[in-house]
């Protein structure tokens, strides 16, 4: 018997919003990466194609990291004392985008090497993060957001504590923003309603809804994702934004990430236990539509980029 | 609409310091004013008062009955308090605000309701908490409410479900079931039980400017479903015009049109359109946004009318 598969119907779509610049257009990347525009519910191909596919970040620091785990050490060794190695070295991991994520240590004039370098480094377009102290924010984003004019990079992290110095100096220098809510669907509207009021054309807007890792409350990130993604479908405008989320940073904080000893000796390989926590949280992720994500080790980036390309076939 | 003025609320600066002071002409003067601006019976709400209850129950009933002759609904937790102020109530038929499905509650509440002859409110309400569903509400109303007052020989006008309405700002998803509920517990039994809301409580920790327009699209969408009763602020102009519209069909002003509109799409079943508001006005297009937050068409944010 032929069993015919309901499909929705949705009046709503969500923004295709293109990050960095190339030459031609005012910027020096040799592409530009376009996320979102769905007008369904993720891979559900038999309902709408399937416009732009999720892509992953890789998150690189302003300088050598001490508090990041010995197995990325390792991965990414001595490239990751020098930003613009270590970003050439994740775009050859398969990045197809960069976070550079800058640290209360750097000075104004620091974070503008820093990123300049990582510019002359790879062609990938670049999301770069404050520390995530409003006051510094501001001090390193603003110069970073004149220096960098035109390059279409995505700013964050806007809060609602701070948001307004990083989008009026993203909306001066043509770049955008990435604009984070604690997992809430009222307060992820909110802040985009804010950002936009400021003028901010809603196609330089990324929301991070925020998530939790695999076992670390990544249900009510998923759940809130699910929820948002369902409201910009049915039309509401304020959510129709493309999500980025962090499982790299929110894997690698975990126990099960972090610790190689004094841990069950049924864990197994630390090693295969972090990089499959990383990679589950990513995948679950994507799965809820994200449309970035981001991500710290080159094997996770392989594998979860091996998941996008079975779940984006046809 | 009966009203049942919510005013003499602890949770007021101004309630709490006139109680510390013992100052009977704030509260007789707040009590009057609100019976002069429609109230048809007067809440106190003074806390739990675990230590003064015996002191201060009678003393406010007391003050109050002086000079309004309304019921009096004795709104507190504490059943020794109820019992305080029921004992000194000598002028119109008491209401106790509240019990609820909660073993303990529902076992001596109704029976101090019983003994006083006093009307009483139940909240649709568990120890297990507040369900979001319709039906799980009526479903208390039905199995554990009702019962419960049938088995004391309460009568049944002297019963008052509150269905509880929760705020837009963290639990939308419940704001158009307690529509639903108003419509069906109506039909729940025979006689229908009274119903009232506290209806403020829909806009709780919203930002202050959009509380009283988020009151009066939802008091429009609860009076469609057959709404009579409320916990409510009676000197809310605005609030009083909506209901006197809704209650005489008055469609003489633009306002009033849509308002009665509202009322008119939810009692049908159906949802307010876009063609019912005419959205160059600034007010009528506020008014489509509350329509659609509070229906849980829309997500709620803050800032919901830029939206």
């Amino acid at each position: 018997m032929p069993i015919e598969i309901p499909k929705d119907k949705w009046t709503g779509s969500i923004r295709a919003v293109t990050i960095g610049a190339t030459s031609a257009e005012g910027g020096t990347r040799a592409k530009s990466i376009t996320v979102g525009g769905q007008t369904s519910m993720p891979y559900l191909h038999y309902e709408a194609p399937m416009p732009n596919k999720p892509v992953i970040a890789i998150e690189i620091k302003s300088r050598k990291p001490d508090d990041w785990s010995p197995l990325l050490a390792d991965a990414w060794g001595e490239a990751m004392a020098d930003p613009a190695q270590w970003a050439k070295k994740a775009e050859e991991a398969g990045a197809d985008l960069i976070v550079v994520a800058l640290t209360l240590a750097d000075s104004p004039e620091d974070a503008v090497r820093v990123i300049k370098s990582v510019l002359s480094g790879t062609g990938l377009p670049l999301i770069v993060w404050g520390p995530g102290q409003a006051e510094k924010d501001n001090e390193l984003l603003v110069p970073i957001s004149e220096a960098t004019k035109g390059e279409k990079i995505v700013l964050g992290i806007c809060e609602d504590k701070n948001y307004r110095t990083i989008v009026a100096t993203a909306m001066a220098n043509g770049h955008l923003v990435q604009a984070r809510t604690p997992m809430d669907v009222n307060l992820s509207k909110q802040l985009n309603i804010l950002i936009s009021d400021m003028g901010m054309s809603k196609d330089r807007i990324l929301m991070d809804p925020t998530t939790g890792a695999l076992g670390y409350g990544i249900e009510y990130g998923y759940s809130v994702m699910e929820r948002l993604r369902l409201a910009a479908l049915q039309g509401d405008a304020m959510t129709q934004l493309p999500m980025i989320v962090t499982p790299g940073f929110e894997a690698w904080k975990t126990k099960e990430s972090k610790v190689g000893e004094g841990v069950p000796e049924g864990w197994g390989d630390w090693k295969a236990r972090a990089i499959n926590w990383e990679t589950l949280t990513a995948i679950a992720l994507v799965e809820s539509g994200a449309d970035v994500v981001v991500l710290r080790h080159p094997e996770s980036v392989k594998r979860v980029k091996s998941a996008i390309e079975e779940l984006v076939a046809v | 609409m009966y009203i049942i003025g919510e005013n003499i609320h602890i949770i007021s600066e101004k309630v709490k310091e006139a109680l510390t002071n013992r100052d009977r002409e704030f509260f007789m003067d707040l009590a009057v004013k609100q019976v002069e601006a429609g109230a048809k019976a007067v809440d106190i709400n003074l806390g739990p008062r675990k230590k003064d209850f015996a002191e201060v129950w009678p003393w406010i009933i007391e003050t109050i009955e002086t000079v309004v002759d309304v019921p009096l609904s004795i709104d507190t937790t504490n059943v020794e308090g109820m019992e305080a102020a029921l004992k000194t109530i000598k002028k119109a038929q008491p209401i106790l605000n509240s019990t609820s499905a909660e073993q303990e509650r529902l076992e001596k509440i109704p029976l101090l309701a019983k003994k006083y002859g006093a009307k009483v409110i139940a909240l649709t309400m568990r120890s297990e908490g507040i369900p979001v569903e319709a039906d799980a509400r009526v479903t208390i109303a039905v199995e554990a409410l009702i019962p419960r007052m049938m088995e004391i020989d309460l009568p049944m006008e002297n019963l008052i479900i509150d269905p509880l309405v929760l705020t837009v700002s963290g639990c939308q998803q419940y704001c158009p079931h307690l529509i639903e509920t108003v419509r069906t517990l109506q039909y729940a039994w025979d006689p229908a039980p009274n119903i009232s809301v506290g209806l403020s409580n829909v806009s709780n920790a919203v930002p202050n400017e959009n509380r009283p327009l988020i009151n009066r699209v939802y008091l429009a969408m609860l009076m469609g479903v057959g709404l009579q009763m409320m916990i409510a602020n009676p000197f809310d102009k605005e609030q009083n015009d909506v209901i006197r519209w809704i209650e005489t069909k008055d469609t003489s002003k633009p306002l009033a049109k849509v308002y009665n509109k509202i009322a008119e799409r939810i009692a049908a079943g159906e949802e307010p359109q876009l063609e019912d508001f005419d959205l160059k006005d600034a007010d009528q297009s506020a008014i489509w946004k509350t329509t659609q937050i509070l229906l849980n068409k829309v997500i709620y944010a803050d800032s919901y009318l830029l939206n």
